[in-house]
């Protein structure tokens, strides 16, 4: 709508969205980011359903990898650590992912937010950045607790920062590819099914890349900040792709598929009376 | 002359090889009411999904105002709002959430008493802090109209918003449209209720197989009394249409 009238008249126009107004455009998609996940989290504050199952789910895990590895040798939990954190965090990323978008089908909401004056961006920071509390949150019950279980980890203690940076990179990996394909079926058919089977493939590269960080710190390996910037890298090009890919995985193309069949009579005619 | 807020030429939609709609041409000019008549699966909610920027056109343009666009960005939807058959509502949420949700995303909000005013003018004053979800479905339906007039946009897009209302909601929503009309807003919407839409629309389109196929307009100074029979007749219409689809189609 900001395409002066006469411009317009002349031909079909793309309402540009991008150019000038970029630097006004990134506040207002982070104001609108900021709204919308403020939105969810006060909606979760009201029954607390996400975060306890996640937390719950945390907890059982926990357990579990306690009873099955509290006799393992150290050399195999250094091997053993990484996989018992990241194996949680994808389920609980999982988890989280599905109920996120699951309450925006249950009332057609997020169709509603599609005919809303909002970057569409705004919609894959918001619902980003409630994922990655939650996930996060599990995150940082399970590194105390695994660090308390098994003595290899105990580097999460000495290490503290390192340990906070890995565990929000990996998750931000995790998160952001998870983000966007959790959104595009959100308003597709096929829903929670279809998002367990390709979640899980294409988030393992992150997985992988968390692992093999993780294990580097285990292991007191002296280039692990490189780890961790390989880490942040990829962050980068998934948040990215992330943010230019997201309105057309969530709405797909908008442009017409071919001239109108007016247009192609027009021009039929045309043809016709060329000598 | 002045322009449309809502011009729809050439349009079509088809889902692989079924037509949907074929060749729309359709304007809804500032202070005019439009309603979408005609039988389910005709099209009616594709049509206004295509206005609302849910839905790509297979073919034709949609201009908004002076604007061809193949997009709609936030500025284009800024000026329209969209009711959806279904309510679209957060349950966990209060209606004066709800209200301030859409508020602020818009950036041009109307304020908390401003918002108050909007469910008063549906009658949800008295609920404005119960949650969406223990609300009735005419409660909700109510709601929802209140949220598509935050910022007076010059566009309005129903999809039957006199479903599940009462005899007083049916009022209060002709109440709303009419006022609505009176600020200068261009209204599409689609309804069943030939009555209901009698008594506020200025023009009525019949869809039929994906095309427009009638349409009657209220004269001007026509009374509802007297509009009422052509639009009963255009439903009735829709009718003979349908059972001409039916007997066409070829026996089991």
């Amino acid at each position: 709508m900001s395409v002066p009238a006469d411009a317009a008249l002349g031909g079909l126009v793309l309402a540009p969205r991008r150019g000038r107004a970029h630097a006004t455009n990134r506040a207002v998609v982070f104001r609108q980011a900021w709204l919308l996940a403020r939105n969810d989290l006060r909606q979760e504050l009201r029954d607390l359903e996400l975060v306890l199952t996640a937390a719950f789910f945390t907890l059982v895990v926990l357990v579990m990898f306690a009873l099955a590895f509290a006799a393992l040798p150290a050399a195999a939990q250094v091997l053993a650590v990484p996989g018992m954190l990241w194996l949680a965090v994808a389920f609980v990323g999982a988890l989280t992912l599905t109920r996120i978008f699951d309450r925006e089908r249950e009332a057609d909401t997020l169709r509603a937010v599609l005919t809303w004056p909002v970057e569409r961006v705004a919609i894959y920071f918001g619902k980003l950045a409630v994922s990655l509390l939650v996930v996060v949150g599990c995150g940082a019950l399970l590194m105390p607790a695994l660090a308390l279980l098994f003595p290899t980890a105990g580097v999460f203690f000495e290490r503290p920062l390192e340990a906070i940076a890995l565990l929000v990179l990996g998750c931000v990996a995790y998160c952001a590819t998870g983000t966007l394909f959790a959104a595009g079926l959100a308003t597709a058919s096929g829903k929670n099914v279809l998002l367990s089977v390709i979640l899980y493939p294409l988030t393992s590269p992150a997985l992988i890349f968390a692992l093999v960080s993780t294990r580097a710190l285990l292991e007191g390996h002296p280039q692990f900040s490189t780890y961790l910037g390989q880490l942040a890298a990829v962050d980068l090009v998934v948040l990215v792709l992330a943010s230019w890919l997201f309105e057309p995985v969530l709405v797909g193309s908008q442009r017409p598929h071919g001239p109108s069949p007016r247009a192609r009579r027009e021009r039929a005619r045309v043809q016709a009376e060329r000598p | 002359m002045s322009i449309a807020p809502l011009a729809l030429q050439d349009l079509g939609k088809r889902y692989g090889r079924l037509a949907v709609l074929r060749a729309i041409d359709l304007q809804v000019a500032s202070g005019e009411i439009v309603a979408l008549l005609g039988a389910n699966g005709c099209g009616k909610t594709t049509l206004l999904s295509i206005a609302a920027g849910l839905l790509a056109p297979s073919s034709g343009t949609r201009a908004y105002g002076p604007t061809r666009v193949v997009e709609l960005d936030r500025a284009a939807r800024m000026r329209l709002a969209f009711v959806a058959h279904s309510t679209q509502l957060y349950a966990r949420l209060s209606a004066l959430e709800n209200l301030e949700l859409l508020a602020s995303l818009r950036g041009d909000a109307p304020g908390r008493e401003g918002l108050a005013q909007l469910l008063e003018r549906v009658g949800l004053s008295h609920a404005a802090d119960r949650a969406a979800g223990t609300f009735s479905r005419g409660m909700q339906q109510r709601l929802a109209i209140a949220r598509a007039l935050i910022g007076a946009p010059e566009l309005l897009l129903l999809d039957e918003p006199f479903t599940a209302l009462d005899h007083a909601g049916r009022a209060i929503l002709t109440q709303v449209l009419l006022a609505e009309r009176a600020r200068g807003a261009a209204i599409l919407l689609s309804s069943h209720d030939l009555d209901a839409v009698a008594q506020c629309c200025d023009r009525a389109v019949l869809l039929a197989d994906g095309r427009i196929a009638a349409q009657t307009q209220r004269e001007r100074g026509e009374s509802d009394d007297a509009f009422a029979p052509r639009i009963r007749a255009l439903g009735l219409g829709r009718a003979h249409a349908h059972a001409e689809a039916h007997d066409r189609e070829p026996a089991p």
